[in-house]
């Protein structure tokens, strides 16, 4: 006769109580901040909707209406938003996003439903913390392409910038094969480095010049 | 039989049933979203085309370049020595079986830095390390290494240094031999002093 058999009820209760552990780990368990809410393969097909970004022209209406649905979050440190920003914008310094505060902030704005336009240096500065966002659910969040360094090169005529491919990335610059091919070496030394010498010796007068 | 194990069995089944569940989701691990964010506002992650291009002349067998843009564009031009796996071919065919090697730094590459920076946050997310971006890209690599600019006479000593160092990474990668061009060669103009008759003195 196996131990259990003798109080039968002894297991229930200790099962129960087993189960009732279980039930109260998974209620209190932390809830995380952010979970995925994209698959890799759907954040990837992802990266080409335009919709996603926002582009230097478009600035210019932002700038001039300041509409309440959106928000301009420039992510460049402090000491260089001092310096210049785009008028309107806010600074939310990339090495604070993840503070809880700043995290609370962006769900309120999504909850809200009001777009979000991370600003950095240049596109590469805000492309990370837009991915991010973008993976965990924020669909508001969007990216301004270019970043501030383009918007301040243009900032006199943000609308003449709608016919300008400059601040469009990913694209080839350059023949590539072209300017790799395989040169000689007197294509490769022929710059002003290596200028002639010439070796003038001074011209002795009739004169006597001196010693030593 | 005991109730007690047929409500034990039960109850086991139902655990089983549970796990067959769970592993009914196909996305490969992922680590923690807010160690990600903490993560991608490093700027660690970025390395220049001269220090790439040093590790290639180097041969750091560490050194691994993995071009993130497409098949065609791989064939056309890449690094040397770099291998193709697509942005949107990453979770195929054993693509990631390239990444989280022991001892190897893994170096994106695309046209700039935006793909290659991409490729970064999701391998991230997939949980590997020792994974960079080119910092400029293709395009950069072209500007520095190349087709290397002159700095002004007026710039500091070292960007004369890093100008050398990017010539002689030119002559290597454009497979240029280093014998010398008639552009090396120095003129040596020497005009002799037209003698008088008169005696000039000196030392």
């Amino acid at each position: 006769m196996h131990i259990h058999e003798l109080n039968p009820w002894r297991t229930l209760i200790a099962l129960s109580i087993f189960v009732v552990v279980l039930i109260i780990g998974f209620i209190t368990k932390p809830k995380p901040l952010f979970t995925y809410e994209k698959t890799i393969a759907e954040s990837v097909s992802a990266l080409s909707l335009s919709e996603d970004y926002v582009y230097p022209w478009e600035l210019e209406d932002i700038i001039a209406n300041k509409p309440d649905s959106i928000v301009l979050f420039d992510i460049r440190n402090n000491f260089v938003f001092g310096q210049g920003h785009i008028p309107g914008s806010e600074n939310l310094a990339a090495s604070v996003l993840s503070r809880e505060e700043n995290i609370d902030r962006m769900k309120k704005l999504r909850d809200m439903g009001v777009t979000v336009v991370l600003v950095g240096e240049d596109e590469l500065h805000a492309n990370g913390p837009w991915m991010f966002y973008r993976q965990v659910g924020f669909n508001n969040v969007k990216l301004l392409l270019g970043g501030y360094n383009y918007y301040f090169e243009h900032k006199d005529d943000l609308y003449s910038t709608i016919d300008d491919d400059a601040y469009f990335k990913g694209i080839a610059r350059f023949d590539y094969a072209e300017m790799a091919a395989p040169k000689d070496g007197a294509a490769l030394n022929s710059d002003d480095m290596s200028k002639p010498v010439q070796v003038q010796r001074r011209q002795k007068s009739n004169v006597a010049a001196g010693g030593c | 039989m005991n109730r007690n194990y047929i409500f034990l069995t039960i109850l086991m089944l139902v655990l089983a049933g549970g796990t067959l569940f769970l592993s009914m989701n196909d996305e490969p691990d992922q680590i923690d979203p807010k160690v990600l964010l903490e993560e991608m506002i490093q700027p660690t992650r970025y390395v220049s085309t001269d220090q790439v291009a040093k590790m290639l002349i180097q041969g750091d067998p560490s050194l691994m370049l993995i071009d993130v843009r497409s098949e065609d564009d791989y064939s056309y031009y890449t690094l040397p020595g770099a291998v193709n796996i697509p942005l949107d071919s990453l979770l195929v065919n054993g693509n990631l079986s390239y990444l989280g090697m022991p001892g190897t730094k893994v170096v994106f590459v695309s046209n700039d830095d935006i793909k290659a920076d991409q490729m970064w946050v999701l391998t991230k997310r997939l949980g590997y390390n020792s994974t960079y971006v080119l910092k400029g890209g293709i395009n950069c690599w072209m500007q520095t290494i190349i087709e290397p600019q002159r700095p002004s006479d007026d710039a500091p000593a070292v960007d004369f240094e890093t100008y050398t160092f990017r010539k002689g990474a030119q002559m290597y990668f454009t497979g240029a031999g280093s014998g010398e061009s008639e552009a090396t060669k120095v003129d040596v103009e020497v005009r002799r002093r037209e003698k008088s008759n008169v005696a000039a003195g000196g030392c």
